[in-house]
């Protein structure tokens, strides 16, 4: 059986936090999440789905979980942003303080200018 | 509500045998009759050591550093930002670069640390599945990867909070993290009064898994 | 935009309604320690990519809610290996016939492999 060593996935690093080249939205910018439900492997959980949050910070490029869940290499690396949201924004009943907040990842191709 | 004396934590190191072969299957095992799915477990495991793709002494390697290694590295970080205000800032900017500077190995994780204020209570989930920093953490409990915990403290965490003997008041903002790609997250607690003069390892003392998941706040009875 | 809401996979279950969280760690059994090194060292060797495992559970539909954690991935597991031609269900399936042999397990207990399915 061949093993071989596969070169998929998000390489080691000395850092939390890889290269961004070319992001599309910096610190601050207000972005929605595609209302988009499509088959397969996703990341993007169903509840954050079409709604408007705030980018808190950029991770950096990774290889594409989405492909990668496959068998593809991941490639071209997609950008991953940590996208803040109002509580109240996304659960129309919340019943917490309007301030309480959720903070997820989402990569760039989720998301659009708001 | 303390962590149960189950806990990761509490479990003492236990003296190893070191005398098995290779390709010996490991003998040590629950009572009673194995499941099918412990059954298809290690049968998957003999098989893929035959094949030559895993061997048994990386099994073992990996589950002794679960057990005696990993459970116990998160306390040592966040009690050493407790007592280092400039490591605690270097945890916050780059939580990976600081554990590494701190001689600790987080393999692949890449760790996000966020800290609780008196206006701010962070809490952690992977609603997807369980992701968690292992390497700082070791295993997360069996209340974190459960689908009541993962569906419900993202649209009610006070509520969850609450069933872990957590309330917090309406004046504090609650700050939920969904794990949900390539980041893994630690909270870091805040410190309670009364430790000023302790030493760090009475500080990792109180630091259980579960402050530093965020679901309770260290507490000083706890002290050993 | 594309796609249809009934593609919300077995795992993306943030919002559901369920019951209270049992706050107590129930530890893990050994065999569960055991297949959490031998998932961890796959990974490691590089054999299966953890995204492979997660959509390998994600695909178990109907039975993801009906499973424990270790359950499921070790069902993970063992579809990705087949998927892979690692390992085909036939040598599997006799290894597991030995093993419980070995054990002394007197039948095969109930399960879907079993059933034949092989995911």
């Amino acid at each position: 059986m061949t093993l071989g060593l596969r070169t998929q996935g998000a390489e080691p690093s000395p850092s939390t936090y890889a290269p961004a080249p070319g992001h599309r939205f910096k610190v601050g910018d207000r972005v929605a999440v595609k209302r988009s439900f499509p088959p397969g492997h996703r990341r993007t959980p169903y509840y954050i789905r079409g709604k408007t949050g705030v980018i808190e910070r950029i991770c950096g490029a990774f290889p594409n979980p989405e492909e990668l869940a496959y068998g593809f290499d991941g490639e071209p690396k997609k950008v991953l942003y940590r996208v803040r949201f109002a509580q109240p924004t996304v659960w129309p009943t919340y019943s917490g303080p309007a301030r309480d907040l959720i903070e997820m990842e989402i990569f760039e191709h989720w998301l659009e200018p708001a | 509500m303390n962590d149960h004396p189950h806990d990761y934590y509490a479990k003492g190191k236990h003296g190893h045998d070191h005398d098995h072969e290779d390709h010996a299957p490991i003998e040590e095992r629950d009572e009673g009759p194995p499941s099918e799915y412990e059954i298809m477990s290690r049968a998957m495991q003999e098989l893929l050591e035959e094949k030559g793709a895993v061997t048994a002494e990386q099994v073992r390697r990996r589950m002794e550093l679960f057990e005696e290694e990993l459970p116990y590295r998160g306390s040592r970080v966040v009690a050493h930002a407790w007592a280092d205000p400039q490591f605690k800032k270097r945890l916050l900017e780059d939580g990976k670069a600081a554990c590494t500077e701190f001689g600790i190995d987080l393999e692949a994780d890449r760790l996000i640390a966020v800290e609780n204020t008196p206006e701010v209570h962070n809490v952690i989930v992977c609603t997807l599945c369980s992701c968690y920093p292992r390497a700082l953490l070791g295993m997360p409990p069996t209340w974190y990867k459960s689908t009541n915990y993962r569906s419900r403290v993202v649209f009610e965490p006070r509520a969850v909070l609450k069933e872990f003997g957590t309330v917090l008041p309406d004046q504090v903002t609650v700050r939920v993290h969904d794990s949900n790609a390539d980041m893994r997250y630690v909270v870091i607690p805040m410190r309670p009064k009364g430790t000023e003069s302790w030493s760090e390892e009475r500080l990792a003392a109180i630091l259980t898994r579960d402050t530093l998941v965020g679901v309770t706040v260290p507490r000083v009875d706890a002290a050993t | 935009m594309s796609g249809t809401a009934s593609n919300r996979s077995a795992a993306d279950i943030g919002g559901d309604d369920a019951g209270p969280v049992d706050t107590l760690d129930r530890g893990m059994k050994f065999w569960e320690r055991q297949a959490n090194a031998l998932r961890s060292v796959v990974q490691r060797n590089q054999i299966v990519l953890v995204d492979e495992l997660r959509r390998a559970a994600e695909d178990l539909g109907d039975l993801y809610a009906k499973l424990e954690y270790f359950e499921r991935t070790t069902l993970a597991l063992r579809a990705l290996l087949i998927e892979k031609g690692l390992v085909t269900e036939e040598e599997l399936a006799a290894r597991m016939a030995e093993i419980r042999a070995r054990f002394d397990v007197p039948d095969e207990m109930e399960s879907p492999i079993k059933k034949g399915k092989s995911r």
